[in-house]
Protein backbone atom coordinates (compact mmCIF):
# COMPACT_ATOMS: atom_id res chain seq x y z
CA UNK A 1 0.00 0.00 0.00
CA UNK A 2 2.75 2.47 1.11
CA UNK A 3 4.53 1.42 -2.14
CA UNK A 4 1.58 2.14 -4.43
CA UNK A 5 0.88 5.76 -2.23
CA UNK A 6 5.04 6.26 -3.03
CA UNK A 7 4.65 5.42 -6.52
CA UNK A 8 1.34 7.47 -7.14
CA UNK A 9 3.48 10.76 -5.87
CA UNK A 10 6.39 10.02 -7.90
CA UNK A 11 3.71 10.06 -11.00
CA UNK A 12 2.17 13.41 -9.61
CA UNK A 13 5.48 14.67 -9.47
CA UNK A 14 6.33 14.43 -12.87
CA UNK A 15 3.59 15.23 -14.61
CA UNK A 16 4.04 18.73 -13.45
CA UNK A 17 6.04 21.50 -15.06
CA UNK A 18 6.95 20.75 -18.41
CA UNK A 19 9.45 17.89 -19.45
CA UNK A 20 11.93 18.67 -16.90
CA UNK A 21 11.55 15.57 -15.01
CA UNK A 22 10.22 12.73 -17.69
CA UNK A 23 12.38 9.95 -17.17
CA UNK A 24 15.02 8.84 -19.94
CA UNK A 25 14.20 5.62 -21.16
CA UNK A 26 16.96 2.72 -21.79
CA UNK A 27 19.21 4.69 -19.25
CA UNK A 28 21.40 1.27 -17.52
CA UNK A 29 20.89 0.45 -14.03
CA UNK A 30 22.61 -0.86 -10.73
CA UNK A 31 21.13 -3.54 -8.55
CA UNK A 32 19.53 -0.57 -6.55
CA UNK A 33 18.27 0.95 -9.51
CA UNK A 34 20.27 4.18 -9.81
CA UNK A 35 21.41 5.14 -13.30
CA UNK A 36 24.79 3.71 -14.26
CA UNK A 37 26.47 6.18 -15.94
CA UNK A 38 29.69 4.30 -16.05
CA UNK A 39 28.34 1.55 -18.05
CA UNK A 40 29.22 0.74 -21.50
CA UNK A 41 28.04 2.81 -24.25
CA UNK A 42 25.38 1.75 -26.46
CA UNK A 43 25.51 1.23 -29.62
CA UNK A 44 22.92 0.85 -32.51
CA UNK A 45 21.68 -2.09 -34.69
CA UNK A 46 24.46 -1.32 -37.20
CA UNK A 47 27.00 -1.48 -34.29
CA UNK A 48 28.39 1.51 -34.11
CA UNK A 49 28.53 3.11 -31.17
CA UNK A 50 25.19 5.59 -30.54
CA UNK A 51 25.93 9.19 -29.31
CA UNK A 52 21.72 9.90 -28.68
CA UNK A 53 21.37 11.11 -26.55
CA UNK A 54 21.07 15.26 -24.13
CA UNK A 55 24.17 15.92 -23.41
CA UNK A 56 25.68 19.20 -21.94
CA UNK A 57 29.25 20.75 -21.42
CA UNK A 58 31.22 20.59 -17.97
CA UNK A 59 30.87 24.21 -17.27
CA UNK A 60 31.97 26.64 -19.46
CA UNK A 61 36.09 26.94 -19.62
CA UNK A 62 35.74 26.23 -23.49
CA UNK A 63 33.10 28.66 -23.85
CA UNK A 64 35.31 31.41 -22.63
CA UNK A 65 39.10 29.95 -23.85
CA UNK A 66 38.69 27.40 -26.50
CA UNK A 67 42.91 26.75 -26.16
CA UNK A 68 42.23 26.05 -22.65
CA UNK A 69 44.78 23.91 -21.27
CA UNK A 70 47.24 24.19 -24.59
CA UNK A 71 50.66 26.11 -24.13
CA UNK A 72 50.53 29.46 -25.81
CA UNK A 73 52.77 28.38 -29.02
CA UNK A 74 50.22 26.09 -29.97
CA UNK A 75 47.75 28.89 -30.78
CA UNK A 76 50.16 31.33 -33.43
CA UNK A 77 47.71 34.02 -34.05
CA UNK A 78 48.79 36.05 -37.42
CA UNK A 79 49.52 39.76 -36.50
CA UNK A 80 46.24 41.47 -38.04
CA UNK A 81 43.68 38.27 -35.69
CA UNK A 82 46.11 39.25 -32.78
CA UNK A 83 45.29 42.72 -33.12
CA UNK A 84 40.84 42.02 -33.56
CA UNK A 85 41.36 40.16 -30.73
CA UNK A 86 42.98 42.75 -28.34
CA UNK A 87 40.23 45.18 -29.69
CA UNK A 88 37.52 43.05 -28.66
CA UNK A 89 38.88 41.92 -25.09
CA UNK A 90 39.79 46.07 -24.73
CA UNK A 91 35.49 46.33 -25.25
CA UNK A 92 34.87 43.69 -23.11
CA UNK A 93 33.47 41.47 -25.45
CA UNK A 94 30.93 43.75 -26.33
CA UNK A 95 30.46 43.02 -29.78
CA UNK A 96 30.01 39.29 -29.71
CA UNK A 97 27.52 38.35 -32.48
CA UNK A 98 25.95 36.02 -29.91
CA UNK A 99 25.09 38.35 -27.51
CA UNK A 100 23.03 40.03 -30.52
CA UNK A 101 20.96 36.70 -30.97
CA UNK A 102 23.48 35.17 -33.88
CA UNK A 103 24.47 31.89 -33.76
CA UNK A 104 27.43 30.70 -32.27
CA UNK A 105 29.47 29.08 -34.96
CA UNK A 106 31.60 26.14 -34.73
CA UNK A 107 33.05 24.08 -32.17
CA UNK A 108 32.08 27.36 -30.42
CA UNK A 109 28.41 26.55 -29.93
CA UNK A 110 29.19 22.66 -28.57
CA UNK A 111 31.10 24.43 -25.71
CA UNK A 112 28.52 26.22 -23.37
CA UNK A 113 28.02 24.48 -20.47
CA UNK A 114 24.71 26.28 -19.35
CA UNK A 115 22.87 25.00 -22.20
CA UNK A 116 21.94 21.52 -22.96
CA UNK A 117 22.15 19.68 -26.50
CA UNK A 118 20.54 16.77 -27.87
CA UNK A 119 22.19 14.30 -30.14
CA UNK A 120 19.38 12.37 -32.43
CA UNK A 121 21.78 9.47 -34.56
CA UNK A 122 20.01 7.93 -37.60
CA UNK A 123 22.53 5.91 -40.18
CA UNK A 124 23.02 8.62 -42.50
CA UNK A 125 22.18 11.43 -41.02
CA UNK A 126 23.49 12.91 -37.11
CA UNK A 127 21.23 15.98 -36.01
CA UNK A 128 22.19 17.79 -33.11
CA UNK A 129 19.30 20.97 -31.62
CA UNK A 130 20.79 23.13 -29.34
CA UNK A 131 18.68 24.73 -26.42
CA UNK A 132 20.92 28.01 -27.10
CA UNK A 133 19.23 30.04 -29.28
CA UNK A 134 17.14 26.91 -30.46
CA UNK A 135 19.30 25.77 -33.38
CA UNK A 136 20.24 22.74 -35.56
CA UNK A 137 22.91 21.14 -37.00
CA UNK A 138 22.60 18.51 -39.71
CA UNK A 139 25.81 15.86 -40.34
CA UNK A 140 25.45 14.45 -43.05
CA UNK A 141 26.83 10.61 -42.62
CA UNK A 142 25.72 9.45 -46.04
CA UNK A 143 29.24 9.76 -48.27
CA UNK A 144 28.69 12.88 -49.69
CA UNK A 145 31.09 15.28 -49.31
CA UNK A 146 32.30 19.08 -49.14
CA UNK A 147 31.41 21.02 -51.97
CA UNK A 148 33.44 24.04 -53.17
CA UNK A 149 32.24 27.18 -53.21
CA UNK A 150 29.83 27.06 -50.10
CA UNK A 151 27.16 29.62 -49.66
CA UNK A 152 28.81 30.54 -46.71
CA UNK A 153 26.49 30.35 -43.05
CA UNK A 154 27.15 30.29 -39.43
CA UNK A 155 26.98 26.64 -38.40
CA UNK A 156 28.95 25.40 -41.44
CA UNK A 157 28.29 22.12 -43.32
CA UNK A 158 29.17 19.16 -41.84
CA UNK A 159 29.76 15.67 -43.11
CA UNK A 160 30.77 12.69 -40.52
CA UNK A 161 32.31 9.46 -40.68
CA UNK A 162 33.73 6.95 -38.41
CA UNK A 163 37.00 5.83 -36.90
CA UNK A 164 36.11 3.17 -35.35
CA UNK A 165 34.25 4.25 -31.75
CA UNK A 166 34.93 7.99 -32.88
CA UNK A 167 33.01 10.20 -35.15
CA UNK A 168 34.33 12.59 -36.96
CA UNK A 169 33.54 15.55 -38.32
CA UNK A 170 34.52 17.92 -40.74
CA UNK A 171 32.76 21.32 -41.21
CA UNK A 172 33.44 24.05 -43.70
CA UNK A 173 31.55 26.96 -45.54
CA UNK A 174 31.99 29.27 -42.24
CA UNK A 175 31.13 32.99 -42.41
CA UNK A 176 34.09 33.66 -40.41
CA UNK A 177 31.64 36.13 -38.86
CA UNK A 178 31.51 33.99 -35.10
CA UNK A 179 34.10 34.35 -32.58
CA UNK A 180 35.49 30.92 -31.39
CA UNK A 181 35.50 31.53 -27.46
CA UNK A 182 34.29 34.56 -25.26
CA UNK A 183 36.48 35.91 -23.05
CA UNK A 184 39.27 35.03 -24.96
CA UNK A 185 37.30 36.50 -28.23
CA UNK A 186 39.36 34.52 -30.96
CA UNK A 187 38.84 35.28 -34.50
CA UNK A 188 38.25 33.48 -37.28
CA UNK A 189 37.59 33.93 -41.24
CA UNK A 190 35.54 31.75 -43.82
CA UNK A 191 38.45 30.13 -44.40
CA UNK A 192 37.72 28.06 -41.14
CA UNK A 193 37.87 24.63 -41.42
CA UNK A 194 36.67 22.53 -37.72
CA UNK A 195 37.23 19.02 -37.60
CA UNK A 196 35.65 17.30 -34.21
CA UNK A 197 35.99 14.08 -32.93
CA UNK A 198 33.10 12.63 -30.63
CA UNK A 199 33.65 9.25 -28.57
CA UNK A 200 31.21 8.02 -26.46
CA UNK A 201 33.48 6.94 -23.70
CA UNK A 202 30.88 5.59 -21.07
CA UNK A 203 26.98 5.84 -21.15
CA UNK A 204 27.20 9.42 -19.78
CA UNK A 205 29.90 10.92 -21.14
CA UNK A 206 31.44 12.16 -24.35
CA UNK A 207 34.54 13.50 -25.20
CA UNK A 208 35.07 16.32 -27.67
CA UNK A 209 38.19 17.20 -29.36
CA UNK A 210 38.53 19.97 -32.11
CA UNK A 211 41.00 21.00 -34.75
CA UNK A 212 40.88 24.80 -35.51
CA UNK A 213 42.33 24.91 -39.01
CA UNK A 214 42.41 28.64 -40.48
CA UNK A 215 45.49 29.79 -42.22
CA UNK A 216 44.08 33.04 -42.85
CA UNK A 217 44.11 33.91 -39.03
CA UNK A 218 46.53 31.21 -37.33
CA UNK A 219 50.17 30.30 -38.52
CA UNK A 220 49.34 26.47 -37.87
CA UNK A 221 46.00 24.19 -37.44
CA UNK A 222 45.39 23.70 -33.43
CA UNK A 223 43.83 21.21 -31.68
CA UNK A 224 41.93 21.81 -28.04
CA UNK A 225 42.55 19.59 -25.00
CA UNK A 226 39.83 17.05 -24.17
CA UNK A 227 36.47 18.63 -23.23
CA UNK A 228 33.70 16.35 -21.99
CA UNK A 229 30.12 16.30 -21.54
CA UNK A 230 27.57 15.01 -19.62
CA UNK A 231 24.65 13.12 -20.41
CA UNK A 232 21.43 15.30 -18.78
CA UNK A 233 18.84 12.44 -17.27
CA UNK A 234 15.51 13.12 -17.42
CA UNK A 235 14.90 15.93 -18.77
CA UNK A 236 14.80 17.83 -22.15
CA UNK A 237 15.98 20.77 -24.07
CA UNK A 238 13.52 23.84 -23.62
CA UNK A 239 12.62 26.35 -26.06
CA UNK A 240 15.00 29.44 -26.15
CA UNK A 241 14.10 32.52 -27.80
CA UNK A 242 17.24 34.84 -27.75
CA UNK A 243 15.65 37.96 -29.79
CA UNK A 244 12.15 37.54 -27.82
CA UNK A 245 11.48 41.10 -25.81
CA UNK A 246 15.52 41.65 -25.96
CA UNK A 247 16.50 44.65 -23.99
CA UNK A 248 19.76 44.04 -23.04
CA UNK A 249 21.44 45.10 -26.91
CA UNK A 250 20.90 49.22 -25.60
CA UNK A 251 23.25 48.49 -22.52
CA UNK A 252 25.91 46.95 -24.13
CA UNK A 253 29.53 47.99 -24.18
CA UNK A 254 30.33 50.43 -28.02
CA UNK A 255 33.63 50.37 -29.66
CA UNK A 256 36.13 52.82 -28.25
CA UNK B 1 0.42 44.73 -48.03
CA UNK B 2 1.70 41.66 -48.64
CA UNK B 3 4.69 41.96 -45.77
CA UNK B 4 5.87 38.33 -45.54
CA UNK B 5 7.85 38.67 -49.08
CA UNK B 6 10.15 41.74 -47.18
CA UNK B 7 11.64 39.17 -44.88
CA UNK B 8 12.70 36.31 -47.31
CA UNK B 9 16.30 36.04 -48.09
CA UNK B 10 16.78 35.42 -51.56
CA UNK B 11 19.65 33.01 -51.66
CA UNK B 12 21.30 32.00 -54.89
CA UNK B 13 21.08 27.98 -55.82
CA UNK B 14 25.17 28.34 -55.46
CA UNK B 15 26.86 24.47 -55.24
CA UNK B 16 26.07 23.44 -51.56
CA UNK B 17 23.77 20.58 -51.05
CA UNK B 18 20.79 22.08 -53.41
CA UNK B 19 21.59 19.48 -55.73
CA UNK B 20 22.81 16.32 -54.29
CA UNK B 21 20.47 13.22 -54.79
CA UNK B 22 18.85 12.50 -51.69
CA UNK B 23 19.60 8.39 -51.01
CA UNK B 24 16.80 6.09 -50.87
CA UNK B 25 14.22 7.76 -53.00
CA UNK B 26 11.96 5.36 -54.96
CA UNK B 27 12.69 6.29 -58.52
CA UNK B 28 11.16 5.93 -62.23
CA UNK B 29 13.45 3.74 -64.58
CA UNK B 30 14.55 7.28 -66.07
CA UNK B 31 16.39 8.40 -62.93
CA UNK B 32 13.13 10.71 -61.55
CA UNK B 33 12.04 10.41 -58.48
CA UNK B 34 8.77 8.20 -58.14
CA UNK B 35 6.43 10.48 -55.91
CA UNK B 36 3.42 7.89 -56.22
CA UNK B 37 5.38 5.14 -54.99
CA UNK B 38 3.86 3.60 -51.76
CA UNK B 39 4.79 5.49 -48.40
CA UNK B 40 7.90 3.99 -47.07
CA UNK B 41 7.31 2.32 -43.37
CA UNK B 42 9.80 1.91 -40.77
CA UNK B 43 10.67 -1.23 -38.83
CA UNK B 44 7.48 -1.71 -36.65
CA UNK B 45 5.23 -1.21 -39.48
CA UNK B 46 4.18 2.50 -39.29
CA UNK B 47 4.19 4.88 -42.32
CA UNK B 48 7.65 6.69 -42.07
CA UNK B 49 6.85 10.23 -42.38
CA UNK B 50 10.57 10.78 -42.76
CA UNK B 51 11.64 13.52 -45.59
CA UNK B 52 12.03 16.93 -46.69
CA UNK B 53 8.73 18.51 -47.41
CA UNK B 54 7.33 21.74 -48.79
CA UNK B 55 3.62 23.22 -49.52
CA UNK B 56 2.15 21.61 -52.59
CA UNK B 57 1.60 24.82 -54.28
CA UNK B 58 5.23 25.13 -54.12
CA UNK B 59 5.63 28.99 -52.53
CA UNK B 60 3.70 29.54 -49.63
CA UNK B 61 0.74 27.40 -48.65
CA UNK B 62 -2.25 29.77 -50.01
CA UNK B 63 -3.72 29.31 -46.07
CA UNK B 64 -0.01 31.23 -45.08
CA UNK B 65 -1.82 34.62 -45.99
CA UNK B 66 -5.47 34.12 -44.87
CA UNK B 67 -5.98 30.54 -42.68
CA UNK B 68 -9.63 31.04 -43.19
CA UNK B 69 -9.50 30.74 -46.77
CA UNK B 70 -11.22 27.25 -47.39
CA UNK B 71 -13.53 27.81 -44.10
CA UNK B 72 -16.98 27.60 -44.97
CA UNK B 73 -18.55 30.18 -43.42
CA UNK B 74 -15.47 31.61 -42.17
CA UNK B 75 -13.46 31.51 -38.47
CA UNK B 76 -16.27 30.88 -35.26
CA UNK B 77 -14.64 34.22 -33.46
CA UNK B 78 -15.25 35.56 -30.44
CA UNK B 79 -16.27 39.32 -31.18
CA UNK B 80 -12.34 40.33 -29.75
CA UNK B 81 -10.58 37.84 -31.55
CA UNK B 82 -12.62 39.15 -34.87
CA UNK B 83 -12.03 42.89 -34.40
CA UNK B 84 -8.43 42.02 -33.64
CA UNK B 85 -7.68 40.62 -37.12
CA UNK B 86 -9.50 43.70 -38.66
CA UNK B 87 -7.85 46.14 -36.47
CA UNK B 88 -4.25 44.12 -37.98
CA UNK B 89 -5.33 44.47 -41.20
CA UNK B 90 -6.20 47.98 -41.26
CA UNK B 91 -2.58 48.69 -39.61
CA UNK B 92 -0.89 46.29 -42.48
CA UNK B 93 0.10 43.05 -40.24
CA UNK B 94 2.86 45.52 -38.96
CA UNK B 95 3.05 43.56 -36.03
CA UNK B 96 3.50 40.31 -37.84
CA UNK B 97 6.14 38.51 -35.73
CA UNK B 98 7.34 36.92 -39.17
CA UNK B 99 8.45 40.67 -39.40
CA UNK B 100 10.21 40.84 -36.20
CA UNK B 101 12.00 37.11 -36.61
CA UNK B 102 9.79 35.78 -33.65
CA UNK B 103 8.89 32.09 -34.09
CA UNK B 104 5.67 31.70 -36.05
CA UNK B 105 3.90 28.38 -33.70
CA UNK B 106 3.46 25.08 -35.29
CA UNK B 107 0.76 25.77 -37.02
CA UNK B 108 1.82 28.49 -39.41
CA UNK B 109 5.25 26.80 -39.73
CA UNK B 110 2.96 24.26 -41.79
CA UNK B 111 1.98 26.97 -44.14
CA UNK B 112 4.92 28.56 -44.87
CA UNK B 113 7.48 28.42 -48.05
CA UNK B 114 10.75 27.16 -46.98
CA UNK B 115 10.95 23.42 -46.72
CA UNK B 116 11.04 21.62 -43.22
CA UNK B 117 12.67 18.06 -42.83
CA UNK B 118 10.71 15.54 -40.83
CA UNK B 119 12.89 13.07 -39.33
CA UNK B 120 11.14 9.88 -37.59
CA UNK B 121 12.79 7.84 -34.57
CA UNK B 122 11.49 5.18 -32.26
CA UNK B 123 9.49 8.11 -29.74
CA UNK B 124 10.13 11.13 -32.04
CA UNK B 125 9.33 12.97 -34.52
CA UNK B 126 11.67 15.79 -34.96
CA UNK B 127 10.88 18.70 -37.63
CA UNK B 128 13.90 20.73 -38.71
CA UNK B 129 12.80 24.04 -40.45
CA UNK B 130 15.18 26.25 -42.90
CA UNK B 131 12.76 29.20 -41.49
CA UNK B 132 15.33 30.31 -38.77
CA UNK B 133 17.45 26.86 -38.58
CA UNK B 134 15.10 26.10 -35.71
CA UNK B 135 13.15 22.46 -34.65
CA UNK B 136 10.29 21.14 -33.08
CA UNK B 137 10.26 17.67 -31.66
CA UNK B 138 6.68 15.80 -31.37
CA UNK B 139 7.43 13.04 -28.30
CA UNK B 140 5.78 9.45 -29.63
CA UNK B 141 6.99 8.03 -26.48
CA UNK B 142 3.82 7.45 -24.80
CA UNK B 143 4.31 11.16 -22.31
CA UNK B 144 1.29 12.89 -21.39
CA UNK B 145 1.17 15.83 -22.04
CA UNK B 146 2.45 18.56 -19.70
CA UNK B 147 0.30 20.52 -16.61
CA UNK B 148 1.03 23.77 -16.32
CA UNK B 149 4.07 24.16 -18.60
CA UNK B 150 6.20 26.93 -18.96
CA UNK B 151 4.32 28.39 -22.42
CA UNK B 152 5.95 28.42 -25.72
CA UNK B 153 5.88 29.08 -29.10
CA UNK B 154 5.34 25.73 -30.35
CA UNK B 155 4.02 24.09 -27.12
CA UNK B 156 4.44 20.72 -26.17
CA UNK B 157 3.39 17.95 -28.18
CA UNK B 158 2.92 14.62 -27.83
CA UNK B 159 1.69 11.90 -30.76
CA UNK B 160 0.32 8.09 -31.11
CA UNK B 161 -0.82 6.49 -34.46
CA UNK B 162 -4.41 6.15 -35.27
CA UNK B 163 -3.67 3.30 -37.93
CA UNK B 164 -1.89 5.06 -40.60
CA UNK B 165 -2.53 8.60 -39.53
CA UNK B 166 -0.53 10.23 -36.89
CA UNK B 167 -2.54 12.40 -34.38
CA UNK B 168 -0.41 14.42 -32.64
CA UNK B 169 -2.22 16.70 -29.77
CA UNK B 170 -0.10 20.15 -28.37
CA UNK B 171 -0.68 22.67 -25.30
CA UNK B 172 1.61 24.90 -23.62
CA UNK B 173 0.93 27.69 -25.93
CA UNK B 174 1.98 31.22 -24.94
CA UNK B 175 -0.58 33.87 -26.01
CA UNK B 176 -0.79 35.94 -28.61
CA UNK B 177 0.29 34.04 -31.47
CA UNK B 178 -0.70 34.72 -35.43
CA UNK B 179 -1.54 31.53 -37.45
CA UNK B 180 -1.43 33.36 -40.52
CA UNK B 181 -0.63 36.90 -41.96
CA UNK B 182 -3.87 38.53 -41.41
CA UNK B 183 -2.87 38.05 -37.70
CA UNK B 184 -5.51 35.50 -36.69
CA UNK B 185 -5.05 35.01 -33.15
CA UNK B 186 -4.62 31.36 -30.95
CA UNK B 187 -4.43 32.27 -27.21
CA UNK B 188 -2.66 30.13 -24.15
CA UNK B 189 -6.19 28.44 -23.80
CA UNK B 190 -5.66 26.63 -27.36
CA UNK B 191 -5.27 22.71 -27.77
CA UNK B 192 -4.02 22.15 -31.37
CA UNK B 193 -4.63 18.23 -32.96
CA UNK B 194 -2.81 17.43 -36.21
CA UNK B 195 -3.07 14.37 -38.05
CA UNK B 196 -0.86 13.64 -40.72
CA UNK B 197 -1.00 11.01 -43.43
CA UNK B 198 1.33 10.05 -46.38
CA UNK B 199 -0.77 8.85 -48.50
CA UNK B 200 1.81 8.34 -51.08
CA UNK B 201 5.72 8.53 -51.33
CA UNK B 202 5.18 12.57 -52.67
CA UNK B 203 2.11 13.67 -50.83
CA UNK B 204 1.43 14.43 -47.01
CA UNK B 205 -1.91 15.38 -46.44
CA UNK B 206 -1.87 17.19 -42.67
CA UNK B 207 -4.88 18.03 -40.91
CA UNK B 208 -5.09 20.28 -38.24
CA UNK B 209 -8.02 21.52 -35.42
CA UNK B 210 -7.56 24.03 -33.75
CA UNK B 211 -9.93 24.34 -30.37
CA UNK B 212 -9.24 27.54 -28.51
CA UNK B 213 -12.43 28.84 -26.83
CA UNK B 214 -11.06 32.16 -25.50
CA UNK B 215 -10.74 33.20 -29.22
CA UNK B 216 -13.44 30.81 -31.13
CA UNK B 217 -16.73 30.23 -29.99
CA UNK B 218 -16.23 25.89 -31.79
CA UNK B 219 -13.11 24.21 -32.86
CA UNK B 220 -12.63 24.85 -36.50
CA UNK B 221 -10.24 22.67 -38.98
CA UNK B 222 -7.92 23.29 -42.27
CA UNK B 223 -6.16 20.52 -44.22
CA UNK B 224 -2.50 21.25 -45.45
CA UNK B 225 -1.19 19.68 -48.30
CA UNK B 226 2.87 19.25 -48.67
CA UNK B 227 4.95 17.50 -51.28
CA UNK B 228 8.43 16.09 -51.34
CA UNK B 229 11.21 17.94 -52.18
CA UNK B 230 13.58 15.91 -53.63
CA UNK B 231 17.37 16.03 -54.36
CA UNK B 232 17.67 19.17 -52.01
CA UNK B 233 18.41 20.50 -48.97
CA UNK B 234 18.00 22.87 -46.89
CA UNK B 235 20.31 26.03 -46.26
CA UNK B 236 20.66 27.84 -43.08
CA UNK B 237 18.33 30.83 -42.30
CA UNK B 238 19.17 33.50 -39.95
CA UNK B 239 16.93 36.23 -39.76
CA UNK B 240 17.70 38.91 -37.42
CA UNK B 241 21.45 38.57 -38.93
CA UNK B 242 21.58 41.82 -40.82
CA UNK B 243 17.70 42.75 -40.43
CA UNK B 244 16.90 46.18 -41.92
CA UNK B 245 13.29 45.96 -42.66
CA UNK B 246 11.83 46.72 -38.78
CA UNK B 247 11.84 50.26 -39.03
CA UNK B 248 9.91 50.16 -41.70
CA UNK B 249 6.91 48.33 -40.43
CA UNK B 250 5.08 51.38 -39.47
CA UNK B 251 1.47 50.53 -40.36
CA UNK B 252 -0.74 53.04 -41.90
Amino acid sequence: MIKLILTLAAGAGMASAQWLNYPTAGIPRTRDGKPNLSAAAPKMADGKPDLSGVWMADGQTYFFDLAAGLKPEDVVMLPWAKELQQKRIDNEHGDDPLSRCLPHGVPRVNTNGLFPFKIVQTPGLVVILYEQMNLFRQIFLDGRTLAKDLNPTWLGYSTGRWDGDTLVIETSGLNGKAWLDTQKSRPATDALRVTERFRRTNFGTLEVVATINDPKTYAKPWTTTTQKMFLQLDTDILEFICNENEKDLPHMPVGK
Amino acid sequence: MNLWPLVLLATTASAQWINYPTPGIPRTPDGKPNLAAPAPRTADGKPDLSGLWEPAARGADPQFTDIAKNVAGGLPFQPWAADLVKARRADLNKDDPDGHCQPLGLVKMHLHPYPRKMIQIPGLLLILFERNTTYRQIFLDGRPLPEDPQPGFNGYSVGKWDGDALVVESTGFKDGLWLDISGTPLTDAAKVTERYRRWNFGNLEIDITVDDPKAYTKPWSIQVNQTIAPDTDMLEFVCQENEKDVPHLVGK
